[in-house]
């Protein structure tokens, strides 16, 4: 009975990854097939300074955007389930974002962030307030990036808090309460251990996309300026699809794919930890 | 015997005959077949998809065309091609940047048999009028590996208002761009003086004509990288200071999208850009009236003019199953009557007798910057260059080493340190 299952998931998911490795082990040159070449691009990645550059990148987008939204859709979590006041039409308006398609985020940040012609700076003009580079900066980029990902995105951890809030027993806060336990005692030793299996989940979901995130960087910057925001994903696809150095290229992403198990397989082992 | 005569000379005339109906070229010789096309988002692709019907009903052969943005159509294609996928029988390809690595992996169809084959090709076809630059970037040895669609490079355009407004001369020489741009900003602060692309990969197109025309070059005469030659060097600085101290802010994310939008939109008075985005300007309400167009001033003492003049192309991919039905396409789309009906939709065209053709001169008399722009487009034509990175196959990452020390000066590095450390990267790739 397994069988059909283990034959899709060898083909689909096995022979892919499987593919991969095997490239990020051979030279591959346009027009011919691949040759052996054992550990090579591995050693080049250890010796490119652009390879700890854009792994450098990788993580410090993905703790800046990781941290962001969990600390802001719980906060914004809780807000929604508390409240009862228009919440189908709060909940509608939340999902909006990230329906959005990638290219659409993209194209909306290059209008709105440009330092030229954006309405951001001018909007910052009209409060009297400096102009912001945004995207341009070399300084600021990354930090906009993950602005980027979090508007978008936080808004998902919004709405799985608030429902995992919902479905807590009210009985253990009727409680607390009757304690006479303050709100951040009743936050912190009541709400946010209940919430930690479903605050886990969630940074599962979102750590893999944020590791994987591409689109929106590519459509806005490009990497750039210079190499200020050439994550892993950018490094790999520029590598591959630009230059055509698919070895190589296959190397970079199988080390980010190694990065995203990693981080599940912790969150996994957190998520265990922290049930109740 | 005169009978003998006269059916021996029909004879004679039935066997010449014979061979002479066999290599008659015949439209619908490929009648039935089906192609599928591959392209980039340019205005070439918007307009064939209108006009491809036309090539359908003349030979018969159905298409089925695919359009990506430029990101999207260069992995595709490269997946594709890396495959070795029999499903692709035409696509775009810029041979001035790709073409070295494509014939080297065996990407394109040989065309040059195909045009020396009189059945195969038609009469009129005439491939020396394309221009010689774009001829020249998609021939590798005796291998003809594509055919020009349209031709490009940047021109300078500036706002002929602006400068007469603040009492600036228009820039004859290219060392008139720094202090025009000064006296631009001192004028009229509101205004951007100068804009021109930043983004890295985006940044040799429009650079290489202020290092030839500073008399720099990209490779040292026995042809290793030369950025830091010192003429070199003049042309480096000059790009990247007129971006860093008249540039719009954020310019080193701008491409040609971009600078277009803040020429059209009338925030600033001077760029460098590619000829292909002139209808997209002309669109924008004013700016027929008030812009000039030009090749990018020479040199003072120099006196060189050399900008980039590259064309797009069409090529027949070696693994399609309908290389004669491909190559149909390739000969109907290049054709003068097809190029005269794309001039509409601002696609110049490669050939030169399309520039003298009654349509084209028709459609450029009607406003006086349609003309500046169709003689500086002849101009880069004659004195124009496919190349514009220094000597390696591996182009495209020679043009983002090359672009990225663009952005270090930019950014405030010293354009020696910038183009040492950029000569040293691009010498590995040789």
């Amino acid at each position: 009975m397994a069988a059909p299952a283990m034959i899709f998931a060898v083909g689909m998911i096995g022979f892919p990854i499987g593919y991969a490795i095997w490239l990020s082990l051979s030279t591959v040159s346009p027009g011919a097939d691949p040759v052996f070449s054992g550990l090579d691009n591995y050693g080049r990645l250890i010796h490119d300074p652009e390879f700890w550059n854009a792994l450098k990148l990788t993580l410090a987008l993905y703790a800046m955007s990781l941290s962001m939204q969990l600390v802001l859709g719980t906060w914004l979590g809780l807000l929604l389930g508390r409240s009862n006041a228009a919440r189908g039409l709060v909940r509608t308006i939340l999902v909006s974002p990230f329906m959005l398609p990638p290219v659409v985020v993209g194209m909306m940040a290059i209008v709105i962030l440009d330092p030229s012609f954006g309405i951001a700076n001018w909007l910052l003009a009209e409060l009297g307030l400096p102009p912001g580079l945004w995207l341009s900066d070399p300084k600021t980029v990354l930090v906009t990036v993950a602005a980027l990902d979090t508007w978008q995105w936080t808004p998902f951890v919004a709405l799985i808090v608030m429902g995992s809030y919902l479905s807590l027993p009210s009985d253990v806060f009727e409680a607390v309460e009757l304690d006479g336990a303050t709100w951040w005692q009743r936050f912190r030793f009541v709400t946010l251990p209940m919430l930690a299996p479903t605050l886990v989940t969630a940074a599962v979901l979102r750590s893999v996309d944020i590791l994987r995130f591409f689109d929106v960087i590519y459509l806005t910057t490009q990497g750039g300026p210079g190499n200020a925001s050439t994550t892993l994903n950018i490094l790999a696809y520029r590598r591959g699809f630009e230059f055509f150095d698919f070895g190589y290229a296959s190397a970079i992403m199988v080390t980010l794919s190694t990065l995203v198990f990693g981080s599940v397989l912790v969150l996994a082992k957190l998520r265990r930890a922290v049930s109740w | 015997m005169r009978v003998y005569q006269l059916l021996g000379t029909i004879a004679l005339s039935v066997i010449s005959a014979l061979p002479a109906t066999a290599q008659e070229f015949n439209w619908r010789a490929n009648d039935g077949q089906s192609i599928n096309l591959m392209l980039n988002n340019h205005p070439w692709s918007q307009a064939m998809r209108d006009l491809v019907a036309e090539f359908t009903a003349k030979t018969g052969i159905k298409t089925q065309i695919e359009i990506f943005n430029e990101e999207q159509f260069r992995a595709r294609l490269t997946t594709l091609m890396q495959g070795k996928s029999p499903d692709l029988d035409v696509y775009m390809s810029l041979t001035s940047r790709e073409g070295a690595i494509f014939e080297k992996a065996g990407w394109y169809s040989d065309l040059a048999p195909m045009i020396a084959d009189k059945k195969m090709t038609m009469p009129d076809f005439n491939y020396e009028d394309f221009g010689a630059s774009i001829r020249n970037a998609s021939t590798f040895g005796n291998r003809i590996v594509a055919l020009p669609i349209n031709q490009e490079g940047p021109l300078f355009y500036w706002r002929k208002d602006v400068f007469e407004k603040c009492k600036v001369a228009e820039p004859k020489a290219i060392e008139d761009l720094m202090p025009a741009a000064a006296a631009l900003k001192a004028c009229d602060s509101s205004m951007g003086a100068w804009a021109a692309r930043g983004l890295r990969g985006a940044v040799p197109y429009a650079l290489t004509a202020f290092i030839n025309n500073l008399g720099g070059s990209y490779a040292t005469p026995d042809g290793k990288p030369g950025l830091s030659q010192p003429n070199t060097l003049k042309g480096l600085t000059l790009y990247a200071g007129l971006l860093k101290d008249y540039g719009p802010p954020g310019a080193l994310n701008h491409t040609f999208t971009q600078v277009i939008e803040l020429l059209g939109q009338g925030k600033v008075a001077m760029v460098h850009e590619s000829s292909n985005e002139f209808a997209n300007i002309m669109r924008f309400p004013g700016r027929a009236q008030d812009l000039g167009v030009k090749v990018l001033p020479p040199g003072r003492e120099t006196k060189i003019s050399r900008p980039v003049a590259i064309g797009w192309t069409i090529a027949v991919s070696n693994f399609s199953q309908h290389k004669p039905a491909a190559w149909y396409f390739l000969q109907w789309a290049t054709s003068s009557e097809i190029q005269a009906k794309l001039i509409k939709a601002g696609v110049a065209p490669p050939r030169a007798s399309a520039f003298q053709g009654s349509d084209f001169n028709t459609w450029v008399s009607e406003i006086p910057t349609r003309r500046a722009w169709a003689d500086a487009l002849i101009e880069i034509g004659k004195t124009g260059t496919g190349v514009y990175q220094s000597p390696t196959d591996r182009i495209p990452e020679a043009r983002d080493i090359i672009g990225t020390a663009v952005q270090e000066i930019v950014q405030g590095a010293a354009p020696a340190d910038a183009a040492r450390k950029a000569d040293e990267a691009l010498a590995k790739l040789q």
